[in-house]
C-alpha cells in the first residue's frame, strides 16, 4: 500500500509541483543572498574593537541561534501587521529566512577569518600594511576558501527551513504537497513527491560540496 | 502604554497554556535527545564499520532524513503512517519524527568521531589480541566520544528548536501556545517575544556549554 | 619459531615483498634494516597479521598466520611495539599495560595490576603508574609500550622502528630496555637503523631493499665484510654518523 504509489496522480500534478519547486528555489536563493549580506555586516561588527558596535551583533547571533526559526517567522508574520507594515507572506518569509541564516553566515565568516594563522597578520603588518589592506589583500582572500563548505551546508539548511513558509501560506514545495495531499486524499503521493523535490536539491548541493572538496583538497580522504 | 500592559496581562492570563507548551517542548526534547543519541550511536558505529554494505545502507537511510525538512518528516509520520495501519497521536508522531532525525544527524557525528581515532590505536589494540568488539568498546569509543561531545550538544540545541514544528500538527508545544495566544492578544511581537524568551532560556545554556567545550 | 616461506605481497601492482624466505629460531634476535620503502615495516607487520599477503606461507609457533582464526591466539604470544607508540591516551600507564592481560588473557584484576607494576618497574617507570601518556616524554611512552607488550608474556617481541620517532637523547633509554630483553633470551625481530644495537645483541642482521632480502649474516660479517654492493652502499650511508 505504501509502495503502490499512484503515479498517474503524481504525473497529473507535476506541473503544480514544478511551480512549488521553482518557488522554493527562488525563495531560497533570494534569502541566501540576503543572509550573506546580513552575515557580512554582522560579522564585521562582531570583530570591531568597540564594545558598543560588537554587542548588538553578538546579541543578534545568540538570539537567533537560541530560538527556533518558526517562532522567528511567527514573530514577523503576526508582529509586523501590528506596526501597520503589510507585506506579502512570501516577502515576510524571505526576510525571516535571511535574518535567521544571516546569523549562521556571520559565524561562518568569522571562523573563516579566525582560521587564518596569526603569522599572516604579523607578516602583512610587518610589511607596513594597515588594517584594511591586511584584510583586503591577505586575510579575506585566504579566509574565503574554508568558508565555502560550511556555506554550502548552510544553503542546505536554508532550503529545508524554507518549508516552514508553507505554514504562513506561501506557495512553495511543501505547501503544494500539502494542498494536493488534502485535495486529492493522496497524502503518500503528495509527501513522497515533496520529499523527492527536496532530495534533488539536497543531493545537488552535496555534489557541489564534493566537487569543491576535490578541487580544493585533491589528496584528502574524506 | 496601557495597551501594552493590558496585552501583557492578557498573555499572563494564558500562563497555563504557556506552561503546558513548555512542558510539551521539554518532553519532546528530552525524548528526542535520549532516543536520538542512543539510536544515533548504534547507527554511527554501523556507518563507520568496514562492512561496505552496512555503511552504505545506513548512509542512504540517514541521507534521506538529513536531506528533507523536519516539517515534511513530521507530516509523513502523522499522515502517512496511518495508511500503513499505524495511527499515532500528535505527541508520539512528533517524538518519533524528532528522535529519528536526531539519530540520523548524530550517526554522522559519531561515525566521523570514530574515523578520527588514529588507526594506530586500532592496530595496537588488535596486536594485543583484543576482539573487534573489545577494540571498539575499550579503545575506540571512549576516544571518539570525547571528541564529539561539543557537536552532540550542538545537535541537542537543534533538536529543541526543531521540536517547534510539531505545532504544525496541532500539538500544544511552546510555539503553538504562542500561536493560540496571538489569536486573542493580537500583538505578535509581544507574544512571540515571550515564546522566544522561553526557548532562549532552554537553548542558550546548551549553546554556551557547547561553545565552552569546543575551546581547548 | 617464525618461518617465512616464499612470501609475496602486492599493493595493487607494487610488489612490496618478493619471495621472502626467513627463519627466526627461538631466542634469536634478528635485526632488519633497509632504506625507506624497502618493505621492512610491511615484513614485520605480516608476522602478527596487521598486513596480509597474497602468496607463500608464514608460520609462527607452528600456526599459519594466514588463517584468520589463529590470529587471536597468535597475537597473545606476539608483542608489537610501534614507531608511534600508540598508547591509549585515555588510560594511565598502569591501565595501558593491564588492559590486554585482563580482557584477553582473562587475568584477574589484582594479578594483572601486580604484573603491570612489575613490568613498569622493569622498564624503569615505577613512579609513573598513574601518569597519562600525554604527561610522559617520548622515551617514557615507548618504554610503557614495551611494558604493555611484555605484560602479555609473549613468546616473541616485534619492534617496528621503535626509536625512529624519538628525540636523540631518549633513544638510549629505550635501547637499553631492548638490550636487556635480548640478554634475557627473548625472541626478537627488530626493524631499526640503530646499528650499535645490532652489533651488541643481534644474532643476525638482514638487509632488505625493494622487497627482497638482499643479505643476511651475523653482525661481525655483516658490518665488516658485506657481500652485496647494495648492502655496502646502504651501510655507507647510515654508518656515517
Amino acid at each position: 500500500m505504501l509502495f503502490n504509489l499512484n503515479f498517474r496522480v503524481i504525473g497529473e500534478t507535476l506541473p503544480e509541483f514544478w511551480l512549488g519547486f521553482i518557488s522554493t528555489l527562488s525563495i531560497s536563493l533570494t534569502a541566501f543572498a540576503g543572509a550573506i549580506v546580513i552575515g557580512i555586516i554582522a560579522c564585521a561588527m562582531s570583530i570591531q574593537p568597540s564594545r558598543l558596535v560588537r554587542a548588538p551583533a553578538v546579541a543578534y547571533v545568540d538570539v537567533i541561534r537560541a530560538t527556533p526559526l518558526l517562532a522567528q517567522l511567527y514573530f514577523l508574520y503576526f508582529g509586523l501587521p501590528s506596526f501597520g507594515v503589510l507585506m506579502p507572506e512570501t516577502v515576510i518569509g524571505i526576510i525571516a529566512l535571511s535574518i535567521n541564516s544571516g546569523a549562521y553566515v556571520s559565524e561562518i565568516i568569522r571562523s573563516g577569518i579566525m582560521s587564518i594563522p596569526r603569522g599572516q597578520v604579523e607578516a602583512s603588518a610587518s610589511s607596513g600594511m594597515n588594517y584594511w589592506q591586511q584584510m583586503r589583500l591577505i586575510i579575506l582572500p585566504q579566509a574565503l576558501r574554508p568558508m565555502v563548505s560550511p556555506l554550502i551546508g548552510q544553503a542546505i539548511v536554508l532550503v529545508k527551513d524554507s518549508s516552514l513558509l508553507s505554514l504562513i501560506s506561501v506557495l512553495e514545495l511543501t505547501r503544494v504537497g500539502q494542498t494536493l495531499a488534502n485535495d486529492r486524499f493522496m497524502p503518500t503521493e503528495g509527501l513522497a513527491t515533496t520529499a523527492m523535490g527536496y532530495l534533488i536539491i539536497y543531493f545537488g548541493l552535496k555534489l557541489m560540496a564534493a566537487a569543491w572538496m576535490r578541487i580544493n583538497h585533491p589528496s584528502a580522504r574524506h | 502604554m496601557t495597551m501594552f500592559l493590558e496585552q501583557l496581562q492578557g498573555i499572563a492570563q494564558y500562563y497555563p497554556v504557556i506552561l503546558k507548551g513548555v512542558g510539551v517542548t521539554l518532553a519532546l526534547s528530552v525524548i528526542g535527545i535520549v532516543a536520538g543519541t542512543s539510536v544515533g550511536f548504534v547507527l554511527g558505529i554501523g556507518r563507520a564499520s568496514s562492512n561496505k554494505l552496512l555503511s552504505f545502507v545506513i548512509g542512504a537511510y540517514t541521507d534521506i532524513f538529513r536531506g528533507t525538512p523536519v516539517l515534511v518528516q513530521v507530516f509523513v509520520v502523522f499522515f502517512i503512517l496511518p495508511e500503513a495501519g499505524i495511527e499515532l497521536d500528535s505527541f508520539t508522531a512528533g517524538a518519533l519524527a524528532l528522535s529519528n532525525i536526531a539519530a540520523c544527524f548524530i550517526s554522522e557525528i559519531v561515525a566521523s568521531g570514530i574515523r578520527a581515532v588514529p588507526i594506530g590505536q586500532v592496530e595496537a589494540a588488535a596486536s594485543a589480541g583484543l576482539t573487534r568488539l573489545q577494540q571498539l568498546w575499550l579503545v575506540v569509543m571512549p576516544q571518539a566520544t570525547r571528541m564529539i561531545v561539543p557537536s552532540l550538544v550542538g545537535q541537542f540545541v537543534l533538536l529543541v528548536k526543531d521540536s517547534s514544528v510539531v505545532s504544525a500538527i496541532g500539538l500544544l508545544d511552546l510555539t503553538r501556545s504562542g500561536w493560540i495566544i496571538v489569536q486573542s492578544v493580537p500583538n505578535g511581537l509581544l507574544v512571540f517575544s515571550v515564546v522566544g524568551i522561553g526557548y532562549f532560556l532552554i537553548c542558550y545554556p546548551l549553546l554556551h556549554l557547547s561553545r565552552r567545550m569546543e575551546k581547548p | 619459531m617464525i618461518k617465512f616461506k616464499e612470501l609475496n605481497k602486492w599493493y595493487g601492482t607494487h610488489h612490496v615483498l618478493q619471495n621472502i624466505n626467513l627463519e627466526v629460531a627461538k631466542g634469536e634476535v634478528v635485526v632488519v634494516c633497509g632504506p625507506s620503502g624497502s618493505g621492512k615495516s610491511t615484513l614485520i607487520r605480516c608476522v602478527n597479521g596487521l598486513e596480509k599477503f597474497q602468496s607463500g606461507t608464514l608460520i609462527v609457533d607452528n600456526l599459519p598466520v594466514a588463517v584468520e582464526a589463529n590470529l587471536r591466539q597468535l597475537r597473545m604470544e606476539l608483542g608489537f611495539v610501534f614507531q608511534q607508540f600508540n598508547l591509549y591516551p585515555h588510560k594511565t600507564a598502569l591501565e595501558n599495560v593491564t588492559l590486554a592481560p585482563i580482557h584477553v588473557r582473562k587475568l584477574p584484576k589484582k594479578e594483572a595490576i601486580s604484573r603491570g607494576r612489575a613490568m613498569l618497574e622493569k622498564v624503569g617507570l615505577a613512579d609513573k603508574f598513574d601518569s597519562y601518556p600525554q604527561q610522559l616524554s617520548g622515551g617514557q611512552q615507548q618504554r610503557v609500550a614495551i611494558a604493555r607488550s611484555l605484560c602479555m608474556q609473549p613468546k616473541v617481541m616485534l619492534f617496528d622502528e621503535p626509536t625512529s620517532a624519538l628525540d636523540p637523547e631518549m633513544i638510549n633509554e629505550v635501547l637499553d630496555v631492548m638490550v636487556s630483553l635480548a640478554k634475557d633470551g627473548m625472541t626478537m625481530i627488530v626493524v631499526t637503523h640503530e646499528m650499535g644495537f645490532a652489533r651488541k645483541v643481534a644474532d643476525r642482521v638482514a638487509f632488505i631493499d625493494k622487497g627482497i632480502i638482499v643479505e643476511i649474516a651475523a653482525p661481525e660479517d655483516f658490518f665488516t665484510t658485506p657481500r652485496n654492493e647494495r648492502t655496502r652502499e646502504f651501510l655507507g650511508k647510515i654508518l656515517h654518523h
